[in-house]
């Protein structure tokens, strides 16, 4: 793979704050680094000028690029203990106290943890209760979720995950495959909400009760986690949560003290 | 000297990993990192099995978590670990490298790139190539170089294909490369 340097990164940064005012350099950098490299190698550019001068006369190109610069998740259901604790717990806690509530499922990329939650909401009978937002960086990523598609690699080990969390039913239950791929069934997510979203997740929605957004802040710096986190802190509701990541920890970013964590192996959050 | 070290293994090297880890100086004055492939749904228990006899405390680092000398950081299941720029590790959730998250590669080359001539990476068993790219990149940034003889693995996958692209500055067996870690400070 070319391996890009430091100053091409800053460089491509700065194109794309002034042609298109996405600001990515709060981003960290060996993520970042590494996606650029890859998008370098599957368009074929071979060298970082390329991409600059592709960004620089083609729009299309970036909103292609859009999509690809963020790391879809890696599978349905990742952590399945957690999606048990959600399914047997907080969802239905949730919903004792509020019989209609709103779920945000910020900085979206493939779909896996929308389609994850909306099954196990369907398997408690709970779909028809919750408002849900999905807000994506990308309009890609937008006609990817309602597509449906479920990535070859991701099917068995989702499957697995699913079994894992004893599933009221079979996986295969959930997507149907079209000459060899395999496509989630969408009418799982007809309520769903989808907007676009600004980097640091700027104007969020209100009167949120759950957001889920794991594995997001770790392709930020502290800077842009900070300025995230503070934007997820007033779409929630007092008594809201968040869950993030099982490896992402708020106290090593985030002094105030605006959520306590409730649920430490499964890094679930609580607005105070 | 030396300002980290770092290691990969797979299949083959849990023993060698707990025989270095207990022979190492309990007043280390730099970083270990630990790239190791294991069981990606299995969170705990790999942790708790390696510090049994380990000199130093290891730590399974959580996202943007500050590098302190005399710590071994472990990579997650189901995540790869940077050595970022600013002492810091980053995790992330790409792709597999080599069918592996953590990835062996993935770690050192990120090491490499912080640590240059200043770091030590060092290869165990290991049942795929992830680890031989790795290592390539420690070389070609000066660090220094140790895989564990072939002859010695449980399974040599790993260290043939290092030794394949690289001469290393050496190749031990564990007992040597454990008695090489014990004398760093």
């Amino acid at each position: 793979m070319t391996e890009i340097g430091i100053v091409d990164t800053r460089n491509i940064i700065k194109l794309i704050q002034e042609k298109y005012a996405y600001d990515f350099s709060d981003f960290a950098l060996t993520s970042l680094k590494r996606r650029l490299e890859s998008i370098i190698q599957q368009r074929n550019l071979k060298h970082p000028e390329l991409l600059l001068s592709r960004l620089n006369d083609n729009p299309q190109f970036f909103e292609q690029m859009l999509e690809d610069i963020q790391v879809p998740s890696t599978e349905m259901f990742r952590d399945p203990s957690l999606w048990r604790l959600l399914r047997d717990e907080l969802l239905p806690r949730i919903n004792r106290e509020f019989p209609r509530f709103k779920i945000w499922l910020p900085g979206s990329v493939s779909g896996d943890e929308l389609y994850s939650l909306c099954i196990i909401l369907k398997e408690i009978d709970l779909l028809d209760s919750v408002n849900i937002l999905v807000t994506c960086m990308s309009s890609r990523s937008i006609e990817t979720i309602k597509s449906g598609l479920l990535r070859s690699s991701k099917v068995e080990v989702s499957l697995e995950n699913y079994n894992r969390l004893n599933g009221k039913a079979k996986f295969s239950d959930y997507y149907s495959t079209v000459n060899g791929t395999a496509y989630r069934d969408t009418n799982l997510i007809k309520n769903v909400n989808f907007e676009l979203e600004r980097i640091d997740l700027e104007n969020p929605p209100c009167g949120v009760r759950l957001v889920l957004y794991r594995n997001k802040m770790i392709y930020f710096n502290p800077t842009l986690q900070l300025k995230v986190l503070k934007n997820i802190n007033s779409s929630l509701s007092a008594g809201g949560h968040l869950v993030v990541g099982i490896k992402e920890l708020l106290a090593n970013l985030y002094n105030a003290n605006d959520f306590i964590l409730v649920n430490p192996s499964e890094s679930i959050y609580k607005k105070k | 000297m030396y300002k980290a070290i770092v290691i990969g293994g797979s299949a083959g090297s849990f023993q060698v990993v707990t025989r270095i880890l207990s022979m190492l100086s309990p007043n280390l004055s730099l970083p270990v990192f630990l790239s190791l492939h294991r069981l990606k749904h299995v969170r705990s228990g790999f942790l708790e099995a390696l510090m049994m006899k380990s000199k130093i405390q290891i730590i399974e680092p959580t996202d943007k978590e500050q590098i302190k000398p005399g710590k071994a950081y472990l990579a997650p299941a189901n995540y790869h670990m940077y050595i970022e720029l600013g002492n810091r590790i980053a995790l992330s959730t790409e792709e597999p490298v080599h069918h592996s998250r953590p990835s062996i590669d993935l770690s050192f080359q990120t090491a490499a790139n912080v640590y240059r001539d200043k770091l030590i990476g060092i290869i165990l068993s290991g049942a795929n190539q992830d680890g031989a790219l790795g290592i390539k990149k420690v070389k070609e940034n000066g660090g220094l170089t140790i895989v564990q003889d072939p002859k010695e693995c449980q399974v040599s996958t790993m260290t043939e294909a290092s030794l394949n692209l690289i001469k290393a500055d050496y190749v031990f067996s564990s007992d040597r490369i454990a008695d090489f870690l014990s004398k760093i400070k």
